[in-house]
């Protein structure tokens, strides 16, 4: 397993202050695999999520993405974040622009694609997603779903090598938690290596290859979802699981 | 308050017209200036106190402070009698009459606009949820293209009402100039009244032409917001 890891996570410490909101996390994320972070507000999860492509700056440890310490203040983050797709709970599209600007910005302006090729990758992957006739809404007129699922295709036309989803539905009223639940199953099966901060328990049951329940900054638990949730060792998690399920 | 005061206001009018006239003109050339200077000093303020290099923002910062914490008449007086005394002197041209009054006034004016322009930028910018930042580097922009393509089209719809109210501000504050013997229209105002000893009724021309300075102005930064609103949403 050594030898397709994504990303290793080596001795993460984050400090918010006087605050430790991760107090030394190690894990790996392998190419093609599917993990769901589940775990109590606060305990870190997005925290984690977010370290992984910098967006919050990990006061110690490394985290090596396809072999390179990100960490490392001479790597130049741009290019990884590039690889690295990143699905937010409050969807974050740029209000300013149209669905199929939001889309096709990175690719024309970092890629360097032709704006005709962003476009039309633009236009086929809101087809997967059963938007292509929202292509010229601004995201003020989209319901929190669809705006969701613009979000993933935004970070798809990318083609990262990986996605990061944080709390990807808690956002979203009950009935539009299904739609995006469907992109995000799909975009699994196709091989995608997800990694999904959620509360939602049977998707990381059903869809995630492996589940980390993370409590005070630490990992608790950290196992294939076949046996996570029938044998749960952690008296946090049972006492989680007791709660949620 | 009778038909007396019109009819008065109306003599005063047509009689001293050049004077209100050179007054106008003088006025709406200190504003223009000063915000024009104002506003792109204070855009450069702005990104100074909105740095990473803390220094910056620190002068930014205290330059803010002390700017909007002093009278601007202070900070004139400064400029026009304290400047010389350091050396520092404006030099005659020859081409432009009372060249160095309208420098200091001009000078003075910006300095002082630019500390609030500044706060009004910074704020429009800060305005914007942090998640468009985070999105858009999530992707992999830089800084400044994020700020470019993101940031800065959706501060602008915040900036510009408090804009406007500053450029009305500008106008109306304009007014203090005549203390350094720049002949705007509050100095050309006071001028009419010492030749007619008639107080009010010179006072209230020059209100209704302040108010039709700052009342077109305040329409045509509305008339521009409006366009920007149906650009986007």
């Amino acid at each position: 397993m050594e030898t397709n890891s994504l990303i290793e996570v080596r001795r993460l410490v984050k400090n918010f202050g006087k605050l430790t909101v991760l107090n030394g996390i190690d894990t790996e994320i392998h190419k093609g695999e599917v993990v769901a972070v589940i775990g109590p507000s606060g305990s870190g999860k997005s925290t984690f999520l977010r370290c992984m492509n910098l967006l919050e700056i990990p006061s110690e440890g490394e985290i090596v993405f396809e072999g390179v310490n990100i960490c490392d203040k001479k790597t130049d983050i741009n290019q990884h974040r590039q690889k690295i797709g990143m699905v937010f709970q409050q969807f974050n599209l740029f209000n300013n622009m149209t669905v199929l600007d939001n889309i096709t910005a990175a690719p024309i302006k970092i890629k360097k694609m032709s704006k005709a090729q962003a476009e039309q990758l633009a236009h086929e992957l809101l087809a997967k997603v059963g938007l292509e006739e929202k292509a010229t809404s601004y995201p003020s007129q989209l319901s929190g779903g669809q705006k969701q699922r613009v979000a993933i295709v935004r970070a798809l036309a990318m083609n990262p090598d990986v996605m990061l989803f944080d709390e990807p539905t808690s956002a979203l009223d009950p009935e539009m938690v299904g739609e995006v639940l469907e992109v995000m199953r799909g975009l699994a099966e196709s091989g995608m290596t997800m990694v999904v901060v959620t509360h939602e328990m049977g998707f990381a049951r059903e869809v995630a290859d492996r589940v980390i329940f993370i409590s005070d900054g630490k990992i608790g638990e950290d196992k294939p979802s076949s046996e996570f949730f029938i044998n749960p060792e952690n008296p946090r998690l049972k006492d989680f699981l007791s709660k949620v399920l | 308050m009778d038909f007396v005061f019109f009819d008065r206001m109306a003599k005063l009018l047509s009689r001293y017209q050049s004077f209100f006239l050179e007054g106008v003109q003088n006025t709406l050339i200190i504003a223009f200036f000063a915000v024009l200077f104002g506003t792109v000093l204070g855009t450069l303020v702005a990104v100074m106190r909105m740095s990473n290099v803390k220094p910056l923002r620190w002068v930014a910062t205290a330059y803010i402070e002390f700017i909007r914490g002093t009278p601007l008449m202070i900070q004139l007086m400064f400029i026009f009698y304290g400047l010389p005394m350091t050396g520092i002197q404006i030099p005659d041209i020859g081409f432009i009459p009372n060249f160095p009054r309208f420098a200091a006034g001009i000078f003075a004016m910006s300095l002082n606009s630019c500390a609030y322009v500044a706060e009004i930028i910074r704020s429009g910018i800060q305005s914007v949820d942090r998640g468009q930042m985070e999105a858009a580097r999530s992707l992999g922009f830089k800084q400044s293209q994020t700020m470019k393509m993101v940031i800065l089209p959706q501060a602008i719809k915040n900036i510009l009402p408090a804009l406007g109210n500053e450029f009305v501000t500008v106008i109306k504050e304009s007014s203090i100039v005549s203390v350094i013997g720049i002949a705007d229209l509050m100095f050309r105002t006071n001028d009419v009244i010492a030749i007619t000893y008639i107080q009010l009724e010179s006072l209230a021309i020059a209100a209704i032409i302040y108010f039709i300075l700052t009342f077109s102005t305040s329409r045509l930064i509305a008339f521009a917001e409006r366009k920007m609103a149906n650009g986007n949403k």
